[in-house]
């Protein structure tokens, strides 16, 4: 019997939550394998995998708890770089993996601090000053990270037992990984953390005055949130095989925000209909490059000012108000 | 003091002062759109690469004077700016906390324009050159110094003078203090509030378009100076504070010299690690910024 | 009389040029219930926001339940059982009242179980409305979310700004009533310009005017005293 405030799941939870999760475990696998005959399909879709886990990542940041981070992308980063540092040294990468997701969550946790006390268009400008500083730090730091040039000629890795793993096996990594991160992403907006976050959105300063402690959980969720970064960016490497500065700076971030944006931030699944709009969506602008930058502009400023919601929440109408706040709710203490 | 100090001295001094006022210029128009409409304009660095490559196409590719194509391009940014709060910037006046649409707005836009930028001149050039204004050298002691530059300078300098007479004398200045002030007050005063946003608007722009022909006036340029204008603009801005004119002038002189002395020492990259670093100190200990009323 | 609850010894506080308070003494006792009134920018609010620490005090020292709380961040202080409600009613609007009322429960050291919330919401009256959003409920109903928040959380002392603002005068009756019966579960302080609500509720009246406390001591008194009324009660509807 569900009391009025208790989580247990009910029929309807089944029917929304467990139900699209299974057939986003069974499409994450099966589209990889079924498109293995073509390798360039199997690698956008491997790609689009990475960014459904990096906009989850970015979803509860942004969707759930409120907080805009532009420098996500350099967490990312941090940990694509450390990781192929590591590997390139002898580590085998399955152990580079978590060390370089370690340190992003660290990096990220650490970075973030500063930007904590700061609300609504100050946090994101902090945040905007980060990546910055991040990118900056990549391009001069050229002794760690070859600069500009950036990294080249990236291999997959080897599995932990010996043995190469082709790219149609390391495509089903990254579907674990995705499917990880979504499940991660459910079970934490469900639990506790989830309320507190939810809360924290809604109206920080309330939410400290009922007793929830903000400034730790914010950083609990930067520190989970940069752990999805640095899974992504450490993931992304090999799988790409090149990385620059140019690869994690903040119009990435945008992008990823843009997922979430579009795609319906609060919703599990917005983003990640995000993610699988848009990232194909740049590859077929693939030859016109830098139509895709035009493209995401002209959809950054479609999504401010028709789309507070997003597409999800447009989409379902009888979304529960929780999983549709606009965005005026998030930052409504602005600093003036 | 020998002849190679003096001209190093000299050097650094007028690259401080031409930079710091084309800095100030910029962040000027930055911080009156976000003191009047609340509205922290990312873009700015590419409305400043704007008018630089469209100077550069007026005077390189239609052969127009520099001069006049420097009036011309400040001229169209009027029509722009209203162009653009006619279709985006006008439907969030009375948003709450539009700041932050504003600037993710203002990020689309910067996007918008990047990719716009590398598509067109992009391809046609790697580096923009444009001609002098005046020609010939002037002798400062050692020291010799392109009358274009001194020309630059010398109406970089005169737009800010008039900018700062303007808001501190005119009616219109005067009215759009007011509003930056408060805006429930100046409009029990008979000012026309929603006018006055329009104005400022495109007063802003127009001011940072004039630092953008100025700059590619004096120095060759790239794509890449939009970001770095763009992140000293909002560095500037913070740290004089938000709204205020001459916070934007003084801080601007500052990162100037600062950038002319580090250039010196230094990759230009220290000089942006430090405006980065200072904009962060100032955002966590002192928002309001160093010159709040 | 039972044990001091909360006080507040020398408090002190200035906003740049403005001293908002001046060396206020204040002493309230468990079950004892505080009205505090005094004209617009006396001082109320300020003087709440330094017990809920929402502000750090100049001067003076806060002690609540035994223990000092200034300098102490708000989260803290809710969770050693002081909780306030605000001017202007405040409540997570996008989510249901459900969803307000578990976010009440979820760092609360001391809440009741699942029971006592229906039987609160109930009480209330607001059981039926549970899932409604909280933001499209009348504003009666959304103070009543708000003390259903609170009341939750089981808090020893409930610091009430202006609870009757903006109600209609049979909406009033309804509050004091309301209010009446939760003074037996909690110890309230209730600043209030309706002087009704004042009678009605406190045991003790707290008088401010520009900072300082012009005056103390039973409603029956304090709204008798002659230069209560010349100062402030004279102005205004009692």
């Amino acid at each position: 019997m569900t009391g009025p405030t208790s989580t247990t799941l009910s029929v309807h939870d089944w029917k929304r939550t467990v139900v699209p999760l299974g057939v986003f475990a069974v499409l994450a696998f099966a589209v990889p394998v079924a498109l293995s005959g073509n390798r360039y399909l199997a690698f956008v879709a491997g790609i689009t995998l990475i960014h459904i886990l990096w906009a989850s990542g970015m979803n509860l940041l942004y969707g759930y708890t409120g907080l805009m981070p532009l420098m996500f992308a350099g967490i990312a980063g941090i940990s694509a770089y450390f990781a192929v540092d590591l590997t390139s040294s002898g580590w085998s990468f399955w152990i580079a993996l978590p060390l370089g997701a370690l340190m992003a969550s660290v990096a990220g946790t650490i970075l973030g601090l500063p930007s904590l006390r700061l609300k609504g268009f100050y946090f994101t400008l902090c945040s905007l000053v980060i990546q910055t500083v991040i990118t900056l730090g990549f391009v001069y730091f050229a002794g760690l990270t070859n600069g500009d040039t950036g990294i080249s000629q990236i291999p997959l890795p080897t599995a932990p037992g010996g043995g190469t793993i082709s790219p149609a096996v390391f495509d089903l990594i990254l579907a674990t990984a995705a499917v990880i991160g979504v499940v991660v992403l459910i079970a934490i907006t469900r639990s506790s953390l989830g309320k507190r976050l939810v809360a924290i959105r809604e109206d920080d300063e309330l939410a400290e005055m009922l007793g929830i402690n903000v400034t730790r959980y914010k950083m609990t969720a930067f520190f989970i949130g940069s752990l999805f970064a640095g899974v992504g960016g450490a993931l992304y490497a090999p799988y790409i095989g090149f990385i620059s500065p140019r690869s994690f700076d903040v119009l990435i971030s945008m992008n990823i925000w843009l997922m979430v944006a579009f795609g319906g931030r609060g919703t599990i699944w917005g983003p990640v209909v995000g993610a699988v709009i848009l990232v194909p969506l740049s590859f077929l602008l693939q030859e016109y490059y830098t139509v895709k930058d035009v493209i995401y502009g002209l959809l950054i400023i479609a999504v401010i000012v028709l789309m507070p919601g997003g597409i999800a929440s447009g989409l379902k109408r009888t979304a529960r108000p929780i999983e549709a706040a606009a965005p005026g709710m998030a930052e409504r203490r602005g600093a003036k | 003091m020998s002849n190679a100090n003096w001209i190093l001295f000299l050097s650094t001094l007028s690259t401080g002062l031409i930079l710091g006022s084309i800095f100030s210029l910029v962040a000027a128009g930055v911080t009156i759109v976000y003191g009047s409409i609340w509205m922290p304009n990312a873009a700015n660095g590419q409305f400043f690469l704007l008018a630089a490559l469209f100077g550069w196409t007026l005077t390189v590719s239609w052969g127009i004077h520099p001069a006049i194509a420097a009036i011309l391009v400040i001229g169209i940014s009027v029509p722009l700016s209203y162009a653009l709060e006619i279709l985006l910037i006008r439907r969030f006046y009375d948003v709450p906390n539009r700041n932050i649409s504003y600037f993710v707005l203002s990020l689309g836009i910067t996007q918008i324009l990047a990719g716009i930028f590398s598509l067109t001149y992009g391809q046609w050039s790697d580096q923009f050159q444009l001609p002098p204004l005046v020609s010939g050298i002037t002798f400062i002691g050692p020291f010799p110094i392109a009358n274009n530059r001194l020309a630059v300078l010398g109406l970089a300098v005169a737009i800010l003078a008039g900018l700062f007479l303007l808001l501190r004398y005119h009616r219109y200045g005067r009215a759009l203090r007011a509003v930056f002030q408060n805006r429930d007050a100046a409009a029990l005063r008979g000012v026309n509030v929603k006018a006055s946003y329009s104005l400022s608007f495109a007063l802003g722009n127009a001011v940072i378009f004039a630092g953008g022909i100025l700059f590619a006036l004096a120095y060759s340029f790239d794509l890449t100076v939009a970001w770095t204008m763009a992140i000293t603009a909002f560095a500037i801005m913070i740290i004089g504070g938000p709204g205020s004119v001459l916070g934007a002038l003084v801080v601007g002189m500052v990162f100037g010299f600062t950038q002319a002395i580090v250039s010196v020492v230094a990759s230009p990259t220290i000089a942006a690690f430090s405006y980065l670093g200072a904009m962060l100190v100032i955002l966590l200990f002192k928002p309001s910024g160093l010159f709040a009323k | 009389m039972s044990e001091i609850l909360l006080e507040a010894r020398g408090v002190s506080k200035r906003f740049g040029g403005v001293v908002a308070l001046k060396g206020i003494d204040l002493v309230q006792h468990r079950g004892e219930a505080v009205g505090m009134i005094g004209p617009n920018g006396s001082g109320k609010t300020t003087f709440v926001n330094l017990m809920s620490g929402h502000l750090k005090g100049n001067t003076g020292s806060i002690r609540f339940d035994g223990r000092p709380i200034e300098g102490r961040n708000p989260y803290q202080i809710a969770q050693a059982g002081l909780t306030r409600t605000y001017q202007a009613v405040r409540v997570f609007g996008e989510l249901t009242v459900r969803e307000n009322v578990a976010i009440a429960l979820v760092d609360t050291p001391n809440a009741i179980g699942q029971a006592g919330v229906s039987e609160l919401a109930d009480w209330l009256r607001i059981g039926h409305r549970f899932d409604a959003r909280a933001g499209g409920l009348t504003l009666l109903e959304q103070r009543q979310v708000e003390l259903l928040m609170r009341l939750v959380q089981q808090p020893k002392l409930m610091m009430l700004d202006e609870p009757v603002g903006g109600l209609s005068s049979a909406e009033v009756r309804t509050m004091i009533a309301v209010l009446s019966e939760l003074k037996s579960r909690c110890t309230i302080f209730v600043i209030e310009h309706t002087m009704k609500v004042i009678r009605e509720l406190a045991d003790k009246v707290v008088v401010l005017l520009a900072g300082e406390k012009l005056a103390e001591g039973p409603p029956a008194d304090i709204l008798a005293d002659q230069r209560v009324i010349n100062r402030y009660l004279g102005n205004i509807d009692a």
